[in-house]
């Protein structure tokens, strides 16, 4: 089991050569910070992030 | 108005708690926006929610959970987490560094270019009798002085 993330949108996906979010196929195991989004809506998190689909996410991409 | 609050974990298993947390917050729906675990902060999560009882309501039974911190975090001191800066962007041509880690540790070193992209930075030992470049990863060093001389 990987977790890869978008070095585009920092989305991680699960064994996944493409980012599920963007379609983007650049993806790297390097990320550091883990960021869980469950309401985009109403997070402040989400907002300051410009995040607007629930997922987890990568704060820093390597 | 939603507030934020730090819960202690066992460390290294900050990405455990939050799966947990995530998975218990969609089965009971409880008014949890977001849970974060950044790198630098070791044996913590912090949690955006509504109010404390949805926090503790998602933590309830979790493995990993040592207790919940008292009182709110601010999203000011939480706001630096998110926008992480690249070591490199720190850096600058010139500046003394000193190597933290790998085969150089320890030694004093002139940053002659720095690569933001890569977050990679070349610098040259001070002390080497020949003037060597060396690349080096921005984070494995600390900047000892910020004067910017002649490259």
């Amino acid at each position: 089991m990987t977790e890869l993330a978008c070095r585009k949108c920092k989305f991680i996906s699960l064994n996944s050569t493409v980012c599920k979010n963007c379609g983007s196929t650049e993806l790297t195991k390097e990320w550091y910070g883990y960021l869980i989004i469950i309401d985009p809506e109403k997070s402040e998190v989400a907002k300051k992030l410009g995040v607007k689909i629930p997922g987890k996410y990568a704060l820093k991409v390597g | 108005m939603n507030r934020f609050f730090a819960i202690k974990t066992t460390a290294n298993q900050e990405r455990v708690v939050a799966n947990l947390m995530e998975m218990a917050v969609k089965k009971y729906e409880l008014g949890v926006y977001s849970i974060l675990a950044p790198k630098e902060l070791k044996g913590y999560v912090i949690v955006e929610a509504e109010k404390m009882e949805d926090l503790l309501k998602a933590i309830r039974g979790l493995p990993h959970v040592k207790g919940v911190v008292k009182g709110e975090v601010n999203f000011s001191e939480i706001e630096h987490f998110l926008t992480p800066r690249k070591a490199a962007e720190q850096i600058k041509e010139g500046f003394t560094v000193e190597i933290i880690s790998g085969p150089f540790k320890g030694e004093l070193a002139v940053v002659k270019r720095v690569d933001e992209a890569k977050n990679e930075i070349t610098v040259e030992l001070i002390e080497a009798v020949v003037p060597i470049p060396v690349t080096v990863k921005a984070d494995h060093v600390r900047v000892v002085d910020k004067k910017e001389e002649e490259v």
